[in-house]
């Protein structure tokens, strides 16, 4: 829902949601065309606010926003700032300390852990965005099969990942699982595939979940996109895949960004595949943050990877904004 | 608009002066090569469909093959998986379905009046309160859940069905603040002012002009944030326990320590079944087509 706002277009349930009553009024009436360009700032029917209402209306609608701001710190913004002041002070003594960052930072398992993770989510995120790119296309082109495909394709993402970690299991386990024995009974493999339980298995499942996410996103980007604009490419001689690649590819970038984005966090914060399907190092560092926490009661150690991890997804994510913001206003 | 943008210009176009219909169409139509580029197109689709809904069918064929795995010879169908499930799965599962319940009755009880004074009292601290109001959603579930347990061990609310409602209240606040300014956002102002006119007072305005029309919509919304909380694995991984335990998180504690049980694979197709009812309500009384597109992060 975010993304869809920054991109200036919305689709999905966001998009009912949105439309739901208001599409006879007169506002929706004024909002520019889905997709048709960037908006950057805020949204166009958002009014300035009111300089000359009185203080006691400004009072009475403030008081409504009162429970959702408590609750809303006392749920997100103060279990945060407590992490954060937690992870700089130190363990026994209780003195304000740097010394757990600087730990963290200065330490090659840990960063070795980092960089196998970053490695690990940039690869799949471009894997499943290479390989949703075709299918949301063809997609957003054909309604029926829209209609029919997304919500067949989009199951997984109703799931816990633990649900496509039983699945993953199911199809690759080393003597069990359905690809092995099929592979075996055919007598292409004499041996079978371990590929579960290292990297392999895992960069599968998290591909899976990655493709579906993108496929799902991807569709609604492209049918911002309007089809006339290719065909004037063709018209005007270029082949349908030079038209695809000059014309709807850089119209679409926004929202690949975008879906990259949240693939990329989903993936660097992720626990429950690494445990279940990645037994062996490298790990990932989800897997070692919980370690330190539980198994070697580095609790405050654990907190300030956890910041570090943090930074490191919502800083993807910002950038991705920025960029986004920019490609915006270029246009 | 151009001579090839409209409709008559493109068949203006597309017919040249010999008066007979060319093949070669500028629109959706493909050019020469239709059929092997039908083939082709058609074959992809189903490719990607048959890898991206396997592994998925290959767990409710499990689930009914005795649970342990699958295979396609094998014709000792049974629901034996099913049965062997276990009363603590069940009241996991049931502990999951109470939790999200009350988790999105607050967040929406909590979010709507405050997406309702911030769009209508056009207030200055609106962007603000909406960066606010997202945070919970911007930083990633593990973090919060982290969080989270720091600060419920000394409160003795970790391991407990209020602490695990308080932390998915937080996830679906963020979630139904935005939900409810898109709404309220749709509905026009003058309807309500019409009510005030006529001697209502705001809030009864709210009550009785508002709320009946915000009704389809926010239903919607619930059941997104009630599938989007019963499925939450990260960020209750660390403030479940013994006493607390939701169905995501007692599938995974018990394949990490007891490996592959039938009565987990068959507990997975549960929840298959609970996606595919949830896709096929929102199918059937949103529409499909409103299902592309949506930028939900997952929490599972």
């Amino acid at each position: 829902m975010k993304q869809g706002r920054r991109l200036g277009h919305e689709n999905g349930v966001e998009a009912y949601i949105r439309q739901g009553f208001g599409a006879a009024s007169r506002k929706t009436a004024a909002e520019p065309v889905a997709g048709s360009q960037y908006v950057a700032g805020p949204h166009p029917q958002v009014k300035p606010p009111a300089a000359g209402q009185g203080w006691k209306d400004r009072l009475f609608y403030r008081a409504f926003t009162v429970p959702a701001l408590l609750v809303a710190t006392g749920t997100a913004i103060v279990p945060l700032a407590f992490l954060l002041y937690w992870s700089h002070v130190d363990q026994q003594t209780g003195e304000a300390t740097f010394r757990y960052y600087a730990q963290a930072l200065a330490s090659p398992f840990f960063m070795r852990t980092l960089l196998t993770t970053i490695a690990m989510a940039v690869g799949v995120t471009g894997v499943s965005v290479a390989l949703a790119l075709p299918m949301a296309y063809v997609l957003a082109r054909h309604t029926l099969l829209r209609n029919i495909l997304v919500p067949v394709i989009s199951v997984p993402r109703m799931l816990p990942f633990v649900v496509v970690g039983y699945a993953m299991v199911l199809l690759l386990a080393p003597y069990t699982g359905f690809a092995n024995k099929v592979l075996m009974d055919a007598g292409i493999l004499s041996e079978p595939l371990f590929m579960l339980f290292d990297w392999p298995g895992q960069a599968l499942a998290f591909g899976y979940a990655g493709t579906v996410v993108a496929i799902a996103i991807l569709t609604g980007v492209f049918m911002t996109v309007d089809p006339q604009l290719e065909d004037a490419a063709v018209t005007l001689g270029a082949g349908r895949l030079a038209a695809f690649l000059t014309v709807s590819l850089p119209l679409v970038l926004p929202g690949i960004v975008a879906a990259s984005a949240l693939i990329f966090s989903t993936i660097v914060t992720g626990y429950a595949i690494p445990v279940m399907l990645n037994s062996r190092p490298p790990y990932m560092v989800s897997v070692l943050i919980y370690n330190n926490l539980y198994s070697l009661q580095e609790r405050h150690l654990a907190y300030a990877q956890t910041i570090i991890v943090t930074v490191l997804a919502i800083g993807v994510t910002t950038a991705a904004q920025r960029f986004l913001s920019r490609f915006g206003s270029r246009r | 608009m151009t001579l090839a943008g409209s409709r008559e210009g493109r068949q203006i176009l597309s017919a040249p002066e010999g008066g007979q219909p060319r093949r070669k169409l500028l629109g959706r139509s493909f050019p020469d090569g239709v059929k092997a580029r039908r083939i082709a197109t058609g074959t992809y689709l189903v490719m990607m469909l048959a890898l991206l809904a396997f592994p998925i069918g290959l767990v409710v064929i499990a689930s009914f093959q005795g649970g342990m795995e699958a295979s396609i010879r094998s014709g000792n169908w049974s629901a034996s998986a099913y049965r062997a499930v276990p009363p603590q799965y069940w009241e996991s599962l049931w502990f999951s379905v109470m939790t999200a319940f009350w988790a999105t009755v607050i967040a929406l009880t909590i979010a709507i009046p405050a997406a309702w004074g911030l769009v209508r009292g056009n207030l200055r601290e609106r962007h603000l309160v909406g960066t606010l109001m997202l945070l919970p959603d911007a930083v990633p579930s593990l973090t919060l859940g982290i969080a989270l347990l720091a600060l419920f061990v000394p409160l003795g609310l970790s391991n407990s069905f209020a602490g695990t409602v308080i932390a998915l209240t937080a996830i679906g606040l963020s979630m139904g603040f935005r939900y409810a300014e898109a709404l309220i956002e749709g509905i026009p102002e003058e309807l309500e002012q019409a009510a005030v006119t006529m001697g209502a007072s705001r809030v009864t305005a709210l009550l009785t002009v508002i709320l009946p029309l915000l009704a389809p919509g926010l239903a919607i919304a619930a059941l997104f944030i009630f599938v989007h909380n019963l499925v939450t694995f990260e960020l209750l991984l660390f403030i479940s326990g013994p006493r607390a335990t939701p169905i995501s998180v007692q599938l995974f504690t018990d394949i990490v320590d007891r490996g592959v049980l039938p009565q987990a694979v068959a507990m997975s197709a549960v929840l298959v079944y609970v996606a595919i009812a949830f896709y096929t309500l929102i199918g059937t009384t949103v529409g499909a087509r409103y299902l592309a597109g949506s930028t939900l992060s997952r929490r599972g």
